[in-house]
């Protein structure tokens, strides 16, 4: 099993990983001082499990959780000191969690619960039912990390005009310009207000200004900036439902 | 028939008596007030035209008669009224007393009637040179001033008299005769009569002025005295003060059952403690009215002994926020002395002074008692977290560096204890800061070179006294909700400063994501508690204030008194 650790803090990190080198079956393959580093490699890493602190700079363990994929999302086990509220969530579905400070004979069961879990994922294809997720359903991004240049931006969802995909990732545009981002277009589309117009781009219905009807039934959004945006067929149903045309 | 010289004066005297008791009796009467307090409106200006004509009507009628003249003290009214009300006062008087003498008849009816006009102006041209000269009016008052205008107006008189009245010789004749006299006993009597009008004024400056600087000093002096509502302790300093100021023989505070405090004359007998036994107290109490015993029509009597020197009491209920009675303040005097009438407006005053600070005191001790539940609360709130964040440190320290996780475990004990420790309103800035730097240490350690901590104070501020849990709260906050936040670095730094003369604590952080807290958010709440014990403490004019430049910096300043309250 491949094992990613994301806290804020060097120690608690260094911590968990000895604890972590009693079970030979695991490994872990990286570590991150926050969420948005984690995200930025999570693709490439591929890890079957993250170990992740809640309390973290700009973008809680929450929050990171939230902009996963479910589909390929790898399995969650939050560590934390004390947040009431998250273990309040957690409790009725007993979803792996960690109290710091860290206790072995937890981790023991943790582990095996992974195990097991994983296990029946390969197995079956069964979709693993991560009950962090129901308590996510619903909460909506706030924050979309970014990349631009050398740089982490974190650009507010109110801020974008839309989000496309090609083949280089997914991409975020603003007024101001457009950024480079980890999380797909899928994610986006479901935890936020974003809609989808074309199978490679969602809008900010917000930040249309302009929508240019064409023969074929599909029609052009222009969003307040000046930009350019087609709407596919199957998708401009969802548009003018928005609108009430 | 020829007087002397000087019988002639001694009648005139005589009329003058006559005259100043007149006066003393009017100046008993409200018709007076207009005299002393020199306002131009228009019916003060009118009674000091009457009563000064009458004056001079008078002056004439009380007049000797000589040789077809009539010796007498009319200038006194006119100079007088021109004196206190201007000239054109003074020329109407003196036209009135004038026209008056000329109808009386007689050789010297012109020169009398033209004299007594222009006596009445040289009161008036007093009277605007001394406002010229001087904005301050006592000058109008002064008896000497009196004296010589009515000198020089009654010099004028004999003058005209020789001018005008025929024949000259006669005339001269009358001067003769009548100069000296009248020329004294009419400057006398101005100058006594202006004695009296003075007298009266600063007698009434004097009652008013002690009234009001009476009650004054006892409102004063009983604004805070009350610290935890209605008790006994407080009351023996207020029963204390108002003797003090009042003079009267005796004065007790009641609650509705009990004496809370006696003092004064018959102390031996009256005594704190006992329930009330006073039929006037039962009765203000129970029917919430001032009840007002004063010792000739309704005696006081002493219900615990026969030979209590106090003869008259005046009890006035004390009422609570429902205008509910809540106790009495009680005066007493001896059974020798009146119960000045001042003094029993002033216990009504009194008592609703005590139920103000009663209240205000009930307020305060309800806001203490919130301030320090919310106090409690943060320290309970605050907790938690970093606890297990700190444990969690320490057990990740223990394998590599023993001793460095023993100096952890001693800054958590540290941390731990001041945080429990919950009875201790304030503490010297050392002291809180030995507290600050053991939670300090421990972040430092939990977040490594994500974490600058540096700190500036200066040595003469490390003594100063402060409430406790001030500097902390802010720390944690610059932390928290400041350099947690950053992907890069954070910066805490502590200083010191002296701005603008005022002695301030700095805490400052490089994130600068200080937003108005609500007061319903526990941010919000930490800050604000801090800030209301450093109004508490020091006064309104220090507290917490908050610089912030977004993403650049946050600096919370902590206004610290220049000389610390002990």
């Amino acid at each position: 099993m491949r094992a990613v650790i994301v806290d804020d803090e060097p120690l608690a990190r260094e911590e968990l990983f000895e604890m972590l080198q009693a079970y030979p079956e695991l490994e872990v393959v990286a570590q991150f001082g926050n969420a948005i580093e984690c995200l930025k490699n999570l693709k490439q890493l591929q890890p079957d499990i993250l170990f992740l602190d809640i309390e973290m700079p700009q973008v809680s363990g929450l929050e990171l959780a939230n902009m996963l994929d479910s589909e390929n999302a790898p399995a969650i086990v939050f560590v934390t000191a004390y947040d009431q509220f998250a273990l309040d969530a957690f409790e009725q579905n007993a979803v792996d969690y960690l109290l710091k400070p860290i206790n072995q004979q937890r981790l023991n069961k943790s582990i095996q619960r992974l195990q097991e879990r994983l296990a029946r994922n390969d197995g079956g294809q069964e979709q693993a039912q991560h009950s962090y997720q129901n308590m996510l359903k619903g909460q909506e991004l706030k924050l979309i990390p970014c990349y631009f240049q050398q740089r982490v931006k974190l650009v507010r969802l109110e801020d974008i005009e839309y989000a496309s995909s090609d083949v280089s990732g997914v991409h975020v545009t603003t007024k101001n310009g457009t950024y480079h981002t980890q999380l797909t277009l899928k994610v986006l589309e479901e935890k936020s207000s974003l809609l989808r117009c074309h199978r490679q781009h969602l809008v900010n219905v917000e930040a249309i200004s302009e929508i240019a009807m064409e023969d074929n039934g599909g029609a052009q959004l222009f969003t307040r900036s000046g930009q350019q945006l087609p709407v596919s067929r199957r998708y401009f149903k969802s548009i003018k439902q928005h609108f009430g045309l | 028939m020829i007087l002397s010289d000087f019988s002639l004066l001694l009648s005139l005297a005589q009329q003058m008596s006559v005259f100043l008791v007149i006066a003393y009796l009017l100046s008993k009467t409200p018709a007076f007030l207009p005299l002393s307090n020199l306002s131009p409106r228009l019916p003060n200006t009118f009674i000091l035209y009457c009563l000064f004509s009458g004056f001079c009507i008078l002056g004439t009628y009380f007049g000797l008669a000589i040789d077809d003249a009539i010796a007498n003290t009319r200038a006194v009214g006119a100079v007088l009224g021109g004196l206190l009300g201007g000239p054109v006062v003074g020329i109407l008087v003196g036209f009135t007393g004038g026209i008056h003498r000329y109808f009386m008849g007689g050789f010297t009816d012109l020169a009398c009637a033209i004299s007594t006009t222009l006596e009445g102006l040289v009161g008036g041209l007093f009277h605007l040179w001394i406002r010229r000269r001087s904005s301050h009016n006592e000058h109008l008052f002064s008896p000497s001033i009196a004296f010589v205008a009515t000198l020089l107006a009654e010099a004028l008189q004999m003058l005209l008299i020789l001018l005008i009245a025929k024949p000259f010789e006669q005339a001269l004749h009358l001067v003769e005769v009548i100069a000296l006299p009248m020329l004294t006993a009419n400057s006398v009597g101005a100058a006594l009569f202006m004695m009296m009008i003075r007298d009266r004024r600063h007698l009434y400056d004097k009652f008013t002025s002690h009234s009001s600087a009476k009650a004054l000093n006892l409102a004063q002096r009983m604004v805070g005295t009350f610290h935890d509502g209605f008790k006994q302790a407080d009351a023996i300093r207020i029963a204390n003060i108002i003797r003090e100021e009042t003079g009267v023989s005796a004065v007790a505070i009641t609650d509705t059952q009990q004496v809370l405090a006696f003092t004064g004359l018959g102390e031996d007998h009256h005594k704190a403690n006992r329930p009330i036994a006073s039929k006037q107290t039962h009765q203000a109490i129970n029917e919430n009215k001032i009840v007002f015993a004063d010792g000739v029509e309704e005696p006081y009597r002493c219900s615990s002994s026969d030979k209590c020197p106090l003869g008259s009491s005046l009890v006035v209920p004390i009422r609570g926020g429902e205008n509910e009675v809540i106790g009495t303040v009680k005066l007493y005097e001896s059974k020798r002395r009146l119960f000045l009438h001042i003094n029993r407006a002033l216990g009504e005053g009194i008592a609703k002074v005590i139920a103000e600070q009663v209240r205000e005191s009930q307020v305060q001790h309800q806001q203490q008692l919130l301030t320090e539940a919310e106090l409690k609360l943060a320290r309970a709130q605050i907790n938690p977290h970093f606890l297990f964040n700190a444990l969690n440190t320490i057990s990740a320290v223990v394998k590599r560096d023993a001793n460095a996780a023993r100096q952890l475990i001693a800054d958590l004990a540290l941390f731990l204890r001041v945080n429990l420790k919950r009875n201790q309103q304030t503490t010297r800035l050392s002291a809180e800061l030995e507290h600050v730097n053991a939670y300090l240490h421990i972040e430092q350690v939990r977040f490594a070179d994500r974490l600058v901590i540096k700190q500036d104070i200066a040595e003469d501020f490390l003594q100063l006294e402060l409430p406790t849990f001030t500097l902390q709260p802010l720390v944690e906050n610059a932390i928290k909700h400041g350099t947690a936040h950053l992907l890069e670095t954070g910066e805490i730094t502590i200083y010191s400063r002296v701005h603008n003369g005022i002695k301030q604590l700095v805490v400052e952080d490089n994130a600068g994501l200080y937003e108005h807290p609500d007061q319903a958010t526990h941010e919000g709440l930490g800050m604000h508690i801090v800030d209301t014990r450093l109004r508490n403490a020091f006064g309104s004019h220090y507290g917490l204030s908050v610089e912030c430049q977004l993403n650049q910096y946050t600096r919370v300043i902590i206004s610290l008194p220049r000389e610390p309250k002990p």
